[in-house]
Protein backbone atom coordinates (compact mmCIF):
# COMPACT_ATOMS: atom_id res chain seq x y z
CA UNK A 1 0.00 0.00 0.00
CA UNK A 2 1.65 3.26 -1.27
CA UNK A 3 -0.12 6.11 -0.19
CA UNK A 4 0.52 9.96 -1.09
CA UNK A 5 -0.68 12.94 0.71
CA UNK A 6 -1.50 16.27 -0.41
CA UNK A 7 -3.40 19.17 0.17
CA UNK A 8 -2.30 23.26 0.81
CA UNK A 9 -0.34 24.69 3.43
CA UNK A 10 -2.08 24.37 6.67
CA UNK A 11 -4.77 22.52 5.43
CA UNK A 12 -3.57 19.67 8.02
CA UNK A 13 -1.90 17.50 5.06
CA UNK A 14 1.21 16.67 7.73
CA UNK A 15 -0.57 15.25 10.85
CA UNK A 16 -2.99 13.61 8.87
CA UNK A 17 0.07 11.70 7.27
CA UNK A 18 1.98 11.18 10.55
CA UNK A 19 -1.00 9.93 12.84
CA UNK A 20 -2.19 7.79 9.91
CA UNK A 21 1.05 6.16 9.59
CA UNK A 22 1.41 5.70 13.76
CA UNK A 23 -2.18 4.44 13.22
CA UNK A 24 -1.11 1.56 10.36
CA UNK A 25 2.43 0.76 12.03
CA UNK A 26 0.21 0.79 15.91
CA UNK A 27 -1.79 -2.26 13.56
CA UNK A 28 1.41 -4.46 13.35
CA UNK A 29 2.28 -3.66 9.55
CA UNK A 30 5.68 -1.89 8.40
CA UNK A 31 5.23 1.30 7.73
CA UNK A 32 8.08 3.94 6.69
CA UNK A 33 7.22 7.42 6.14
CA UNK A 34 8.62 9.75 3.88
CA UNK A 35 8.68 13.72 4.22
CA UNK A 36 8.55 14.80 0.45
CA UNK A 37 7.99 18.27 1.56
CA UNK A 38 10.72 21.09 1.06
CA UNK A 39 9.61 22.30 4.55
CA UNK A 40 9.59 18.84 6.41
CA UNK A 41 7.79 18.65 9.73
CA UNK A 42 6.26 15.22 9.41
CA UNK A 43 9.09 14.04 12.36
CA UNK A 44 6.91 15.63 15.05
CA UNK A 45 3.67 14.12 14.04
CA UNK A 46 5.29 10.69 13.81
CA UNK A 47 6.81 11.09 17.04
CA UNK A 48 10.45 11.93 16.57
CA UNK A 49 11.61 14.22 18.83
CA UNK A 50 12.57 17.60 17.71
CA UNK A 51 16.00 17.31 18.32
CA UNK A 52 16.64 14.00 16.64
CA UNK A 53 14.65 15.24 14.06
CA UNK A 54 17.19 17.89 13.31
CA UNK A 55 19.53 15.53 13.34
CA UNK A 56 18.53 13.58 10.04
CA UNK A 57 21.49 12.63 8.54
CA UNK A 58 22.14 12.78 5.02
CA UNK A 59 23.51 9.87 3.05
CA UNK A 60 26.37 9.62 0.79
CA UNK A 61 26.16 9.91 -2.98
CA UNK A 62 28.77 6.74 -3.29
CA UNK A 63 26.02 4.73 -2.44
CA UNK A 64 24.58 5.86 -5.72
CA UNK A 65 25.52 4.07 -9.29
CA UNK A 66 24.19 5.60 -12.70
CA UNK A 67 22.63 3.36 -14.79
CA UNK A 68 21.69 3.10 -18.13
CA UNK A 69 18.26 1.98 -19.36
CA UNK A 70 19.23 0.94 -22.46
CA UNK A 71 17.54 3.80 -24.56
CA UNK A 72 20.42 5.86 -23.74
CA UNK A 73 18.44 7.04 -20.54
CA UNK A 74 20.72 7.35 -17.38
CA UNK A 75 19.54 7.35 -13.92
CA UNK A 76 21.07 7.00 -10.61
CA UNK A 77 20.18 3.71 -8.39
CA UNK A 78 20.82 3.19 -5.00
CA UNK A 79 23.69 0.04 -4.74
CA UNK A 80 22.47 -1.54 -1.61
CA UNK A 81 18.78 -3.10 -1.16
CA UNK A 82 16.12 -0.71 -0.84
CA UNK A 83 15.20 -1.92 3.34
CA UNK A 84 18.71 -2.06 3.98
CA UNK A 85 18.84 1.60 3.26
CA UNK A 86 15.46 2.91 4.76
CA UNK A 87 17.01 0.90 8.08
CA UNK A 88 20.16 2.64 7.93
CA UNK A 89 18.87 6.40 6.61
CA UNK A 90 15.94 6.29 8.11
CA UNK A 91 15.03 7.61 12.35
CA UNK A 92 12.78 5.05 14.14
CA UNK A 93 10.11 6.90 15.52
CA UNK A 94 8.07 4.16 16.81
CA UNK A 95 7.82 0.38 16.43
CA UNK A 96 7.42 -0.75 12.88
CA UNK A 97 7.79 2.82 11.92
CA UNK A 98 10.57 4.39 10.26
CA UNK A 99 10.70 8.00 9.16
CA UNK A 100 12.96 9.02 6.30
CA UNK A 101 13.19 13.19 5.02
CA UNK A 102 13.99 13.24 1.29
CA UNK A 103 12.73 17.00 1.03
CA UNK A 104 15.61 19.26 1.64
CA UNK A 105 14.93 23.21 1.27
CA UNK A 106 16.31 25.05 -1.27
CA UNK A 107 17.77 22.40 -3.77
CA UNK A 108 15.95 24.35 -6.44
CA UNK A 109 14.04 21.28 -7.25
CA UNK A 110 16.91 18.93 -8.96
CA UNK A 111 17.20 15.70 -8.61
CA UNK B 1 19.88 12.45 -6.11
CA UNK B 2 15.61 12.90 -5.12
CA UNK B 3 14.79 10.40 -7.78
CA UNK B 4 16.23 8.01 -6.75
CA UNK B 5 14.80 8.77 -2.84
CA UNK B 6 11.43 9.11 -4.93
CA UNK B 7 11.62 5.15 -6.44
CA UNK B 8 11.91 3.12 -3.23
CA UNK B 9 8.18 4.21 -2.18
CA UNK B 10 7.78 2.02 -5.23
CA UNK B 11 10.61 -0.78 -3.96
CA UNK B 12 9.99 -0.99 -0.68
CA UNK B 13 7.82 -4.01 0.78
CA UNK B 14 6.43 -1.77 3.62
CA UNK B 15 3.55 -0.02 3.70
CA UNK B 16 4.60 3.87 2.43
CA UNK B 17 3.03 7.10 3.69
CA UNK B 18 4.11 10.32 2.05
CA UNK B 19 3.73 13.91 2.96
CA UNK B 20 4.04 15.86 -0.26
CA UNK B 21 5.03 18.98 -0.91
CA UNK B 22 2.56 21.59 -0.21
CA UNK B 23 0.35 22.87 -3.52
CA UNK B 24 -0.33 21.44 -6.54
CA UNK B 25 2.19 21.84 -8.65
CA UNK B 26 4.26 19.06 -7.21
CA UNK B 27 2.48 16.84 -8.04
CA UNK B 28 3.84 16.11 -11.39
CA UNK B 29 7.08 15.23 -10.65
CA UNK B 30 8.36 13.55 -7.13
CA UNK B 31 6.58 10.63 -5.03
CA UNK B 32 2.81 11.16 -5.96
CA UNK B 33 3.86 9.17 -9.55
CA UNK B 34 5.01 5.97 -7.45
CA UNK B 35 2.08 6.15 -5.15
CA UNK B 36 -1.27 3.78 -5.49
CA UNK B 37 -3.71 6.19 -3.76
CA UNK B 38 -3.78 10.25 -3.75
CA UNK B 39 -5.40 11.40 -0.62
CA UNK B 40 -6.45 15.26 -1.29
CA UNK B 41 -7.34 17.02 2.02
CA UNK B 42 -9.57 19.65 2.12
CA UNK B 43 -11.31 21.94 4.85
CA UNK B 44 -14.95 22.59 4.12
CA UNK B 45 -14.58 25.94 2.73
CA UNK B 46 -15.04 26.81 -1.15
CA UNK B 47 -11.80 27.75 -2.26
CA UNK B 48 -9.80 24.80 -0.46
CA UNK B 49 -12.59 22.62 -2.20
CA UNK B 50 -12.04 24.04 -5.65
CA UNK B 51 -7.91 23.16 -5.05
CA UNK B 52 -9.17 19.86 -3.79
CA UNK B 53 -11.39 19.61 -7.16
CA UNK B 54 -8.43 20.78 -9.34
CA UNK B 55 -6.04 17.92 -7.39
CA UNK B 56 -8.51 15.53 -8.14
CA UNK B 57 -8.21 16.56 -12.21
CA UNK B 58 -4.92 16.64 -12.11
CA UNK B 59 -3.83 13.17 -10.45
CA UNK B 60 -6.45 11.82 -13.22
CA UNK B 61 -4.19 13.65 -16.20
CA UNK B 62 -0.85 11.96 -14.85
CA UNK B 63 -1.98 8.65 -14.59
CA UNK B 64 -2.45 8.38 -10.49
CA UNK B 65 -4.15 5.27 -9.64
CA UNK B 66 -6.84 6.28 -7.17
CA UNK B 67 -7.56 9.77 -5.73
CA UNK B 68 -10.04 9.72 -2.58
CA UNK B 69 -10.23 12.86 -0.89
CA UNK B 70 -10.34 13.73 2.98
CA UNK B 71 -12.06 16.58 4.70
CA UNK B 72 -10.28 17.96 7.22
CA UNK B 73 -10.88 20.56 10.41
CA UNK B 74 -14.93 19.93 9.94
CA UNK B 75 -16.70 22.03 12.86
CA UNK B 76 -20.22 21.81 12.47
CA UNK B 77 -22.83 19.56 10.97
CA UNK B 78 -23.19 22.66 8.27
CA UNK B 79 -19.33 21.86 7.74
CA UNK B 80 -20.19 18.56 7.00
CA UNK B 81 -23.03 19.07 4.63
CA UNK B 82 -21.13 21.62 2.77
CA UNK B 83 -18.61 18.92 2.27
CA UNK B 84 -20.62 15.78 1.08
CA UNK B 85 -22.44 18.26 -1.21
CA UNK B 86 -19.30 19.15 -3.14
CA UNK B 87 -17.54 16.09 -3.30
CA UNK B 88 -20.65 14.36 -4.57
CA UNK B 89 -22.12 17.14 -7.32
CA UNK B 90 -17.97 16.57 -8.57
CA UNK B 91 -17.93 13.03 -7.89
CA UNK B 92 -14.80 13.51 -5.72
CA UNK B 93 -14.36 9.52 -3.51
CA UNK B 94 -14.83 11.64 0.05
CA UNK B 95 -13.45 8.61 2.55
CA UNK B 96 -13.14 10.19 5.92
CA UNK B 97 -14.55 13.44 7.51
CA UNK B 98 -11.95 14.63 10.50
CA UNK B 99 -13.58 16.68 12.49
CA UNK B 100 -12.10 19.98 13.98
CA UNK B 101 -10.05 18.90 17.07
CA UNK B 102 -8.29 20.92 19.42
CA UNK B 103 -6.10 17.90 20.57
CA UNK B 104 -3.85 18.75 17.25
CA UNK B 105 -2.91 22.26 18.31
CA UNK B 106 -2.42 20.99 21.90
CA UNK B 107 -0.07 18.38 20.50
CA UNK B 108 1.37 20.74 18.42
CA UNK B 109 2.49 23.31 21.62
CA UNK B 110 3.63 20.32 23.33
CA UNK B 111 5.72 19.05 20.75
CA UNK B 112 4.20 16.07 20.87
CA UNK B 113 3.02 13.72 18.27
CA UNK B 114 -0.95 13.85 18.35
CA UNK B 115 -1.17 9.96 18.39
CA UNK B 116 0.88 10.00 21.43
CA UNK B 117 -0.26 13.23 22.97
CA UNK B 118 -3.99 12.35 22.69
CA UNK B 119 -4.59 8.83 21.09
CA UNK B 120 -8.29 9.20 22.08
CA UNK B 121 -9.04 12.65 20.51
CA UNK B 122 -11.65 12.55 17.87
CA UNK B 123 -9.55 13.37 15.01
CA UNK B 124 -7.35 10.27 15.61
CA UNK B 125 -10.39 8.18 15.89
CA UNK B 126 -11.65 9.21 12.18
CA UNK B 127 -7.83 8.76 11.00
CA UNK B 128 -8.47 5.20 12.15
CA UNK B 129 -11.62 4.88 10.28
CA UNK B 130 -9.80 6.04 7.72
CA UNK B 131 -6.67 3.31 8.26
CA UNK B 132 -9.70 0.98 8.20
CA UNK B 133 -11.04 2.25 4.74
CA UNK B 134 -7.67 2.16 2.66
CA UNK B 135 -6.60 -1.60 4.66
CA UNK B 136 -9.95 -2.91 3.47
CA UNK B 137 -9.40 -1.02 -0.02
CA UNK B 138 -5.85 -2.55 -0.50
CA UNK B 139 -7.03 -6.12 0.74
Amino acid sequence: MKIAIGGKGGSGKTTIAGTLARVIAARGLRVVALDDDSNPNLALTVGVPAGRAIALPGFPRDLLEEREDGQGQTSLELKIPTEDFIDRYGVRAAENLTLLVLGQPSHGGSG
Amino acid sequence: MRGVLHGLVAETSRVAIVDLEAGLEHLSRGTARHVDTLLVVGEPYFKSLETAHRSFTLARELGIKQTRMVANKVRTPRDEDTVREFASRHALDLVTVVPYDTAVTEADEHGAALFEHRPDAPSVAAIQRLADQLLATAA
